[in-house]
């Protein structure tokens, strides 16, 4: 072999260009950030879901008995569906919010349209601790709410259906997420062609037609878009259903919490990490065949 | 486009600020670390103990034993000096060998710790004290005086219709203990599966009655005085925060229905300031430390010097006179199957 390398430098490959250094120097930081803090911790998350927890030690042999707990329990299954159902009952209606509003500041913004934009993102300066919070003083059995409701005589005494419950829990989540979904579909308005909604007027098409067979799949790839952003925002979150969800309506990410926490069961934790993951890598496998993250 | 700058730098963003909670504790110079229960290094009394030995004292609130040890021991044992382990996880920290033995001769104050908490079982090993014992009490019902009356007497109160969406459990497992101690079990720590199935029972039994399981005292504190609920199974530092605070709070212990919790200060075999530690230790068994630790808390102390820097009229009313209250109280231990416990407890809330 080593004979065989004496052989080279072969003529022509001085005329190669040097090795570019520059390309691979800029490549660097963000390969080591993706490295340290994205692959190192999945393949860490990956390994600790197939050990398990014996006699509150770590034991690490490989098996998947965290993942047979997790599809066997009746109660973890119904958490799984249970944040499936809130996930896309959140998304949906963020749609039906994020349609009407989009249309409406892509269209006819005019020249307000950066201000009506600034103005949808403005809650997100404010941290989203405290817009969880501010529902739980809005809904609160001695809340706002409760309070304008019995000023104006509708009440006699607080209600306490408001807060800590599924309701409650989902209204939050639509409301801190919003912004993530109206952004986009903004954006997939601005880019609709004015054209061929004139086309679409001038060959007869009533306005729900135009809007169903024209603007819709024109803008799908926005809303797709937005939808990813709320769905994996929501399957993943623990702090909305702690502060405002029900006393047994709790989601995936306070069961993972609790695993990481008062339960010191990580393996499971991270089994449920897993799923949770899976289940958002499907969501967005789905969408991006749509073609969603084109107009990202 | 704007907007798709706009939407990555908003993504990251909130990434970022989600992620930034989790705040590692670090020492450094000295600084003795701890993770505790909330109360246990109050700055009402560890002030005090700061200028005197000139280490800054930075703690970790647990919300449960099973956390408190987690956290521990995550660290390899680094990240924390000291723990205020109760006697649930003692003979686990022993074992796993996260603890060094205690050295009483270091405390000058070791001698005034209650004789019969010297060489407790609870924290003496192979016979020597891995732990020095401070603090105990027992679980309470508390109660919103103004929306319950009569005084409750009992813990069947909290199933009564009339509480309906008003009261606050635990969000741990351990509270399977109280339960199965209100069905009357003998040994609430070692149940069969049949009393845990009796014990899952009377908690769905009860669900629709409870508003919100609490995990951090401050939030309890707060649903008591937000309206949202009357009653609640908790600590006395609950009591003692909304007493301070002006709120009608009363406090009832059931007579041969309670669990409860003896504390000891456990020193990290790892320890970075094991000598700040032992200060420590002896700062809170002196009448300062002990006075501000029953102030804050509301618990009992562990010291005939705390006894007498309280007075011995509060000396009585937190049973340190006889301590008759504390061999009556189904104190935290170990329990076998704990991983059915926390099954258990997933299933009552979900």
């Amino acid at each position: 072999m080593s004979s065989s390398l004496t052989q080279f430098p072969h003529p022509r490959s001085r005329r190669r260009l040097p090795l570019p250094v520059g390309l691979y120097a800029t490549l660097l930081p963000p390969l080591l950030w993706m490295t340290l803090l994205y692959f190192v911790p999945i393949v860490l998350l990956m390994s600790y879901s197939v050990w398990r927890l014996e006699a509150f030690d770590i034991v690490k042999d490989f098996s998947f008995v965290n993942f047979r707990t997790i599809f066997t329990n009746v109660a973890y299954r119904t958490v799984i569906l249970r944040t499936l159902a809130t996930a896309l009952g959140v998304t949906v209606i963020d749609i039906l919010i994020a349609l009407p509003l989009g249309y409406w500041i892509g269209r006819y913004g005019g020249r307000y349209r950066a201000l009506l934009t600034l103005l949808v993102i403005l809650p997100l300066w404010s941290s989203y601790l405290v817009r969880v919070f501010a529902w739980k003083i809005i809904l609160g059995y001695n809340g706002v709410l409760n309070s304008a409701l019995m000023a104006v005589g509708i009440l006699q005494e607080p209600s306490q259906v408001f807060l800590y419950n599924q309701f409650s829990t989902i209204l939050t989540f639509v409301h801190v997420w919003l912004p993530f979904m109206i952004l986009p579909v903004i954006t997939a308005f601005e880019r609709l062609p004015q054209d061929l909604l004139e086309v679409s007027a001038d060959l007869n098409a009533p306005p729900w037609t135009t809007f169903r067979r024209v603007v819709l799949p024109l803008v799908t790839p926005g809303i797709l878009a937005g939808s990813i952003n709320v769905f994996s925002l929501t399957m993943g979150d623990f702090i909305t259903p702690s502060l405002v969800g029900s006393a047994n309506g709790i989601l995936l990410g306070n069961v993972i919490s609790s695993q990481f926490g008062v339960s010191y069961n990580w393996p499971l934790g991270a089994a449920f990490a897993l799923v949770v993951m899976l289940i958002v890598f499907a969501g967005l496998a789905m969408v991006l065949r749509q073609g969603a993250l084109d107009s990202l | 486009m704007w907007h798709r700058l706009l939407s990555t730098v908003l993504i990251g963003c909130l990434s970022f600020a989600l992620w930034l909670p989790a705040q590692p504790v670090q020492a450094a110079g000295c600084t003795l670390t701890a993770i505790v229960w909330e109360g246990y290094t109050d700055s009402s009394f560890a002030k005090k103990f700061e200028q005197d030995t000139g280490c800054k004292v930075k703690a970790t609130y647990a919300g449960s034993s099973d956390e408190m040890f987690a956290k521990f021991r995550a660290g390899g044992g680094r990240t924390y000096d000291l723990i205020s382990a109760s006697g649930d996880i003692t003979e686990r920290l022993y074992k796993a060998g996260l603890v060094q033995p205690i050295e009483t001769s270091k405390l000058k104050n070791y001698d005034a710790v209650f004789t019969s908490f010297q060489g407790g079982k609870w924290n003496t090993f192979d016979g020597r004290p891995y732990g020095v014992t401070f603090a105990w009490g027992p679980n309470v019902l508390v109660y919103d005086t103004k929306a319950v009356q009569p005084a409750p007497t009992s813990w069947d109160v909290l199933a009564e219709p009339a509480y309906a969406g008003k009261i606050s459990l635990p969000d741990n497992p351990m509270t399977i203990a109280d339960v199965a101690l209100w069905l009357g079990k003998a040994d609430p720590y070692d149940l069969t599966e049949a009393d845990l199935a009796e014990v899952k029972q009377t908690l769905l039994a009860l669900r629709p009655n409870i508003r919100k399981f609490w995990t951090t005292a401050g939030e309890l504190a707060n649903l008591f005085q937000s309206g949202e609920i009357e009653l609640a199974h908790a600590w006395p530092l609950t009591y003692t925060q909304l007493s301070e605070a002006g709120f009608p709070i009363g406090s009832v212990s059931p007579k041969g229905k309670l669990t409860g919790w003896t504390d000891s200060w456990m020193i990290s075999k790892n320890a970075r300031n094991p000598e700040a530690a032992y200060q420590w230790i002896d700062y809170v068994l002196s009448s300062e430390g002990q006075k501000g630790v029953m102030d804050v808390t509301g618990y009992s102390g562990a010291t005939t010097l705390g006894a007498a820097a309280v007075g011995a009229e509060r000396a009585h009313e937190l049973f340190m006179d006889d301590l008759s209250l504390h061999s009556q109280i189904k104190m935290w231990q170990s329990v076998k199957n704990y991983d059915q416990w926390v099954q258990l407890w997933n299933e009552i809330r979900s």
